[in-house]
């Protein structure tokens, strides 16, 4: 296993009165998960957090119970490990589904969800909805995220199409709105020194990923994080902002040297996930 | 007091002034308060309230659907300005200079929706050239030929397809310091991407050692071990 340093933030913001983002850390478990709720009086804050309760949970219980579970509806063109999370979303979109049609307060809800699973040697992200993944890999950032927006849907039908603000939050998929979802799904090779950077649409429309990149790399992911926040309420906070910053192996910036030093020789002693098959 | 205009392409068809307190309906019926005449248009298709000192536009459960600036929508609050498309006419709705409420705070707060893949495929299709809609199935996938060291082709369907010595992998490759799994090429919203994985042999992408990642274009050359191999890009239509 690589060493990771890990840390997640989420704020209510500058204009809203309720948080309706979730987050879910777990290192050990190497899974991280954003998810970003939708739908009036609490209802967003319910789908949101039930995404991320119910997709934890379970990825908590197949690693408990080891290979009981296995779907069997697996989709070959994806890993095992890819199969896992996106059995996972779909039991969260069915429980967010379910909740909405029994219980008239919270008709209509849902939530977006981004979620990255690490194996060992590679990251597999996956999303529903607009909340950004990015992969910092050797000093460029990318986003290995599609988000499920009209306005994407409209770029790519018209291209050099001018950005409508109408459209840019508009989704055309979401946890918990339909019986089934069709989540986005991308499994890439880590590295030593790559770092993840997850959030909500809060962060991602006051902050550019060049900017994000620039702060991820320069500290440490708890700081990063608070940065990033801050970024987002200092240019106006009008949504729920949420961040979360993976590190992957030997970390410099935020860190004394020593402690560099030290991670970077457990790290060689204990495995690199390249030597890995 | 708002004006609701209708027009048909460029025709002006109808002005109506709507007045506090009033509902308006919109359909293909007679009984219909603004009456379009167009097959295009359920019987009774929307209607118009007047709503805390404002007007709010509510699609009737029609067949096609009611826009406003674009957007389907079951029930909105109308602004100055706004365009409300139903089948091939449109409803500008305006206040006279002057006359607009002040927009409420709650407008600026961007707000998260959702619609149905149907209706944002037929909102497209309201508003840009009809016909275009299945370039929303079209997908590039990647087509890796042998040169050297096998025959055939390899369709990159795989989010992660793995290449090495190893049984299960996805392109097996022969070679002594191959490793079991020697790289991954992955398949991300921004294009493919090799990377190394492990064994003495690193890959080469155009005679270029990898150590880590490369994005691919098309027509670069992967060596992996004995095989030789060039990817190209293919379109196909989901459905």
């Amino acid at each position: 296993m690589m060493v990771i340093e890990s840390a997640g933030l989420t704020d209510v913001g500058k204009k809203r009165k309720g948080n309706e983002d979730a987050l879910f850390l777990d290192d050990s478990l190497g899974l991280y998960i954003v998810a970003d709720g939708m739908g009036g009086h609490r209802a967003g804050e319910v789908a949101s957090g039930l995404v991320v309760e119910t997709l934890g949970g379970y990825m908590k219980r197949l690693r408990e119970h080891g290979d009981e579970e296995e779907p069997s509806d697996a989709d070959e063109t994806l890993s095992r490990e890819a199969n896992r999370l996106l059995t996972g979303i779909h039991l969260a979109n069915w429980s967010v589904h379910r909740l909405s049609l029994e219980n008239p307060a919270y008709r209509g809800m849902g939530s977006t969800v981004s979620a990255v699973l690490l194996t060992g040697t590679t990251a597999v992200a996956a999303n529903v909805g607009d909340s950004p993944i990015y992969l910092i890999h050797d000093g460029s950032i990318e986003a290995i995220y599609k988000p499920h927006t009209v306005q994407a849907a409209y770029g790519a039908l018209h291209h050099g199409m001018i950005e409508q603000q109408h459209l840019r939050h508009m989704l055309t998929q979401a946890m918990g709105t339909q019986t089934t979802v069709e989540a986005h799904i991308c499994e890439v090779q880590c590295f030593r020194g790559d770092i993840l950077v997850m959030g909500s649409d809060g962060l991602s429309d006051k902050v550019s990923p060049e900017e994000i990149r620039y702060v991820a790399v320069r500290n440490s992911p708890e700081r990063a994080c608070r940065l990033l926040v801050d970024m987002a309420n200092q240019r106006g906070g009008d949504d729920n902002v949420t961040v979360i910053v993976v590190k992957m192996g030997p970390v410099g910036g935020g860190r004394s040297r020593i402690a560099g030093i030290f991670a970077r020789f457990f790290s060689r002693l204990f495995g690199d996930g390249r030597a890995k098959g | 007091m708002p004006v609701l205009t209708l027009k048909f392409e460029d025709k002006l068809l109808e002005e109506r002034t709507l007045l506090d307190g009033e509902s308006v309906t919109i359909g293909r019926r007679a009984a219909n308060d603004i009456v379009i005449d167009n097959l295009g248009v359920s019987s009774t298709h929307a209607r118009i309230d007047s709503v805390d000192g404002g007007f709010q536009l509510t699609d009737l459960q029609s067949k096609n659907g009611s826009f406003v600036n674009g957007r389907l929508v079951s029930s909105c609050r109308l602004r100055d300005g706004d365009v409300i498309t139903i089948g091939k006419h449109t409803l500008v709705f305006a206040y006279a200079p002057g006359e607009a409420p002040s927009r409420d705070a709650s407008d600026f707060l961007e707000q998260t929706l959702v619609m149905g893949a149907e209706d944002y495929n037929s909102a497209l299709n309201q508003n840009y050239q009809p016909g275009k809609s299945q370039e929303l199935n079209k997908e590039t996938v990647g087509v890796l030929t042998y040169l050297a060291g096998g025959q055939g082709e390899i369709r990159l369907t795989r989010k992660l397809t793995k290449i090495g010595k190893d049984p299960d992998a996805d392109i097996p490759v022969a070679g002594f310091l191959v490793g079991k799994i020697a790289a991954t090429i992955s398949n991300r919203p921004t294009g493919y991407y090799l990377s190394y994985v492990g064994g003495m042999a690193k890959p080469r992408v155009n005679g270029a050692v990898v150590k880590e990642s490369v994005k691919l274009e098309e027509f670069d050359v992967i060596e992996v071990g004995s095989a030789k191999i060039q990817l190209t890009y293919q379109f196909i239509y989901k459905k």
